[in-house]
């Protein structure tokens, strides 16, 4: 008869499995456990023991090691299917077809490579958020945040550099447009502003170089997949390891010390939530794969777009942003922006409450900022997924894009004086007005005011104009939301803050809510460009 | 002082400092390495064939192949580059409406190539036409203009 449970015993007193394990026969005492991750090379990023809040689940989600795990499948499947991919215009989509209809596994492995490419941007956003809503950035973590923010721009560079490699009419449209945007950078793009200052041309730009050309081609190609497979992985590689060094250096969790607080033993208790979240996450990844197809659209056609052409989700909050702004402002300026802004958070947010737990209460005005915000991205990818139609016209989700629609109404600039007016007007008072109204103001009361002097205006607009109930509210709504973020709440939690900060932090917010009022008064006043310089490209 | 030996420190300045340079210097070689001095792209100038057999109007025959538009008026022919001013997608003509609409953000010009809605920032650029001793219409994408009283002459428009 086998018995079971003898076969591991005599494997363990092998020579062989000593020579790889070199640790006394296991006892399963504190010191055995400690031995087993400071003897092994992979389990040694750990510390030997921890925190018992790191281990927590309804804490930490286990979204940075779920987002690692993804790197990892990404990365096994990647090196797969480079066996096959040949990156040339003549044969790239022959061997995505080769893969998809001849290749064993094929269709599964570029499914698999596909979804957790998709998953990965989705978790690590979430990753973010769970980090700032816990205000685990605050010293002496901001480093490893600003570091993190780095390596969420380069998830979605990956993703952005794996979009051609296909060489379908998605991928050829989607690197046109993001490369045009490169070609809009201010000094450094032939279309952007200040281009003639160093002698920008089509082919001497920041664009050219990207492209290895004038247009997406041949030579976009292979710098595409030499980016792809090679370069980013290494950097992002790279800042993986400060990443996770910085959080072990930091003992993993930023919860306050409890009364007597003792530590766990990380094998078991932090080794099976990882192992478990990393089964968890190849079953998740398995089952889509087996159960939906990656897309992939008709042979790259650098003549013809198809209509509409849509970004992958991730980027279809931006491709709808352009539509409000000039190309160097949606696409270079307030993606800047948002990163620089992030990295600073650490530095701006002085609050030292609200440090290691969620807390809406404790931090108010960084919580709900910083929400608004996530909220805003991905409204604009809802607009840009499920309301946008042929000729990027407005078509709700439960439309069909058959239906005929009437052309766009022709859209009109405020003049420059008005513009520039209005511009400096949104500023200085955005900027003065939560500083310097003190004392404690009633919300329930202000609120109230609103209500009334919106009713008033509404009421003198509605008998002087002719506009429609409908516009009358979305004036209304998109006001009250300025009012409330962009005075009552900086009002009430900001205006004790030392200047440079304070001014920081409210250019920050007063930015977020510029871009949605602009929404605002494009989709429903027709307003093209609040203020248009063409001299400087300077349309916003 | 002249005539005093250098410091072993002030010798490894210079030293590492050297090495600093050279780093710095292979570094902005490489950059420059990456802008390529030959291009394998195909010609910007083609033949679109004779001027004459263009009616009145927008035609949509070379925009597959070469991303032009070739426009008919009453007084003679001008070409619009059928990329988009804003992020450089293919707009579609729409003979019904006779206006190009782009498909990436929603753009719309008219048959002047000026903006009429969306969000592009200039008017679509107008490519040099010549006609040819055999009445042939020769295009070229390189020589491109888009400001209105210069691009409705000079090179960038022909009598037919």
């Amino acid at each position: 008869m086998l018995d079971l449970n003898e076969i591991p015993k005599k494997v363990y007193e092998t020579q062989v499995w000593r020579s790889i394990f070199r640790h006394a026969p296991w006892k399963d005492a504190p010191r055995d456990r400690m031995r087993h991750i400071v003897d092994n090379i992979w389990l040694h990023l750990h510390p030997a023991r921890i925190r018992p809040r790191a281990v927590k689940v309804s804490y930490s989600w286990g979204l940075g090691g779920i987002s690692f795990m993804l790197y990892l499948i990404l990365t096994v499947t990647g090196v797969l299917l480079m066996f096959y991919y040949r990156p040339t215009v003549e044969l790239a989509y022959q061997d995505m077809k080769d893969l998809e209809f001849a290749v064993t596994l094929g269709k599964f492995l570029r499914n698999a490579h596909r979804w957790s490419a998709h998953a990965m941007v989705l978790i690590v956003i979430l990753h973010m958020v769970r980090v700032f809503l816990t205000g685990a950035y605050k010293k002496p973590r901001e480093f490893n945040w600003g570091i993190g923010v780095l390596l969420l721009s380069i998830t979605l560079f990956l993703s952005f550099t794996g979009y051609l490699l296909p060489w379908d009419q998605l991928a050829i449209w989607a690197v046109t447009v993001g490369t045009n945007m490169a070609g809009a950078t201010p000094f450094m793009g032939n279309e952007g502003p200040f281009s003639g200052l160093l002698g920008m041309r089509v082919n001497n730009d920041v664009r050219f170089v990207l492209l290895g050309g004038t247009t997406v081609g041949a030579s976009t190609l292979i710098r595409f997949y030499v980016l792809h497979c090679v370069l980013v992985p290494l950097v992002a590689g790279a800042l993986m390891i400060v990443h996770f060094w910085r959080v072990r250096k930091d003992s993993f969790s930023a919860a306050p010390l409890e009364a007597d607080e003792q530590k766990l033993d990380v094998w078991p208790h932090l080794i099976v939530r990882e192992y478990l979240a990393a089964a968890l996450t190849i079953l998740a990844i398995f089952l889509w794969s087996v159960l939906q197809n990656a897309p992939l659209e008709e042979l790259a056609n650098p003549t013809v777009t198809p209509n509409p052409s849509k970004a992958p989700w991730y980027f279809v909050g931006l491709q709808e942003l352009l539509v409000y702004f000039d190309p160097w402002i949606a696409g270079v300026l307030i993606p800047n922006v948002i990163i620089a802004g992030l990295i600073a958070m650490p530095f701006i947010d002085v609050n030292p409450k609200g440090v290691g737990y969620y807390s809406l209460r404790e931090r108010p005005l960084a919580n709900v900022m910083f929400l608004s915000g996530v909220f805003l991205w991905f409204l604009l990818i809802f607009i840009g997924y499920f309301c946008r139609g042929p000729n990027w016209g407005w078509y709700w989700p439960w439309e069909s894009w058959l239906a005929h629609k009437p052309l766009p109404p022709p859209t009109w600039d405020l003049p420059a004086w008005a513009g520039g007016a209005l511009m400096i007007f949104y500023m200085a008072f955005g900027m003065a007005a939560p500083r310097l109204i003190g004392g404690e103001i009633s919300w329930s009361r202000a609120i109230g005011a609103f209500a009334a002097v919106f009713l008033l205006a509404a009421g003198g607009l509605k008998i002087f104009t002719a506009l429609a109930a409908a516009k009358l509210l979305m004036l209304g709504l998109f006001v009250f939301i300025f009012f409330l973020l962009g005075f009552l709440f900086p009002q009430r939690y900001l205006k004790g803050l030392d200047l440079a900060r304070y001014a920081l932090t409210m250019s920050l917010i007063l930015m977020m809510l510029g871009v949605l009022l602009k929404i605002g008064l494009r989709l429903g006043f027709d307003i093209k460009y609040v203020l248009s310089l063409p001299q400087f490209n300077f349309n916003i | 002082m002249p005539g005093e030996p250098i410091t072993r420190r002030n010798f490894l300045w210079v030293g590492w400092s050297a090495l600093a340079t050279f780093f710095a210097a292979s570094a902005a070689a490489s950059a420059r390495f990456l802008f390529p001095n030959v291009l394998y792209e195909p010609s910007q100038k083609f033949n679109a064939g004779r001027a004459k057999d263009y009616p009145v109007g927008v035609s949509t025959r070379w925009t597959k192949l070469q991303r032009v538009w070739i426009v008919r008026n009453e007084k003679g022919i001008y070409a619009l580059w059928a990329r988009c001013t804003h992020l450089g997608c293919t707009p579609n003509w729409f003979n019904d409406q006779g206006r190009f609409r782009c498909p990436c953000h929603g753009s719309n010009f008219s048959p002047d190539g000026d903006v009429i809605a969306g969000p592009a920032p200039k008017a679509l650029w107008r490519c040099k036409v010549e006609l040819a001793s055999t009445g042939d219409l020769i295009i070229d994408k390189a020589v491109l203009e888009d400001r209105p009283g210069f691009r409705e002459g000079h090179v960038y428009f022909v009598e037919v």
